[in-house]
């Protein structure tokens, strides 16, 4: 039986992150939640997955600071990170770019983008 | 009718910033006023009284029967998200904002009920968000135009006739494509 990619989305959005589980349940993901980069970290201490999804603008820990942790950690050094975000800068991309993210999405997203995106990038 | 010098001086010295449909306009400075006219339309105020930094957005989704509603919730919630991004570079938190909202008319009687439906995604969205609506002027049949001075969260919203509201046209989406993935 083929394994079901897991995903981790972290958004402080309730309403956003209700889009995402929405929109990855219904093409056969598994997803899990955080609402920010401290409780994302957390959950990774005791989980894993296959692909990170995170929002950029969030309390406590943000979107590169995520990914930075992410990235000098060894149990996740190499997972792919997506990011999605309402930010289009190119400073703010080449941040994220420089902290290790895997991809950049501006949102509003397309589900089906954003599945193409995921299939991508899991492995 | 007199004014008080003071308060007529503050009210000189303010400018108006429109909010146009599908934008959202953020201040900190208590000389801006933001203002709309609403008709089926949803402006949502919110405002940070600690950071004393406040915003408007303006969104019409389309009309419920249409097979674009999953996209136009996207974007409501985009547009919502967007204003409290704009906040929070501003020193706004969102723990503290406070939201007003208006419009969602409906001024013709044969028209479908979009303005009831912006209404309640405004009012989920923000309620999802935990955030307090401490006003809500919503539905009727009357077009509102809504002055909000930003930085002091004051709004003004006064009912008028339903041809002043601006043509019903569900709000486009961006002209970039929406979605599209960038990979490092």
């Amino acid at each position: 039986m083929e394994k079901t990619t897991k995903i981790l989305t972290v958004d402080d959005s309730r309403s956003m992150r209700a889009l995402l589980r929405v929109a990855l349940l219904e093409r056969g993901y598994d997803v899990s939640e955080a609402e920010d980069g401290v409780e994302a970290l957390e959950w990774l201490e005791t989980n894993s997955a296959d692909v990170i999804i995170t929002d950029i603008n969030m309390p406590r820990l943000d979107g590169f600071g995520l990914i930075e942790k992410v990235r000098a950690s060894t149990r996740h050094i190499d997972r792919p990170i997506l990011v999605l975000t309402t930010e289009s800068s190119d400073e703010k991309k080449k941040r994220a770019r420089d902290a290790g993210a895997t991809g950049w999405i501006v949102k509003p997203f397309d589900p089906e983008k954003l599945a193409a995106a995921v299939r991508r990038v899991a492995y | 009718m007199f004014m008080d010098p003071k308060l007529a001086d503050a009210a000189s010295r303010r400018s108006r910033v429109t909010v146009m449909q599908g934008m959202v306009e953020t201040s900190d400075d208590e000389s801006i006023v933001l203002t709309t006219v609403l008709g089926s339309c949803i402006a949502a105020c919110l405002f940070d009284p600690v950071a004393r930094v406040g915003g408007m957005n303006h969104f019409l989704l389309a009309e419920p029967s249409s097979t674009q509603v999953n996209a136009d919730v996207h974007y409501g919630i985009y547009l919502m998200e967007l204003l409290i991004n704009d906040m929070l570079k501003q020193g706004a938190a969102k723990s503290r904002m406070k939201a007003h909202i208006y419009g969602g008319a409906m001024i013709h009687r044969n028209m479908q009920p979009i303005g009831q439906r912006n209404s309640e995604l405004a009012e989920r969205f923000l309620n999802t968000e935990q955030i307090i609506i401490s006003h809500r002027d919503v539905g009727g049949t009357n077009a509102r135009r809504v002055d909000f001075l930003a930085a002091t969260g004051k709004a003004r919203c006064r009912h008028v006739d339903g041809s002043a509201a601006p043509a019903v046209k569900p709000t486009t989406l961006p002209a970039r494509s929406v979605g599209d993935v960038e990979f490092f």
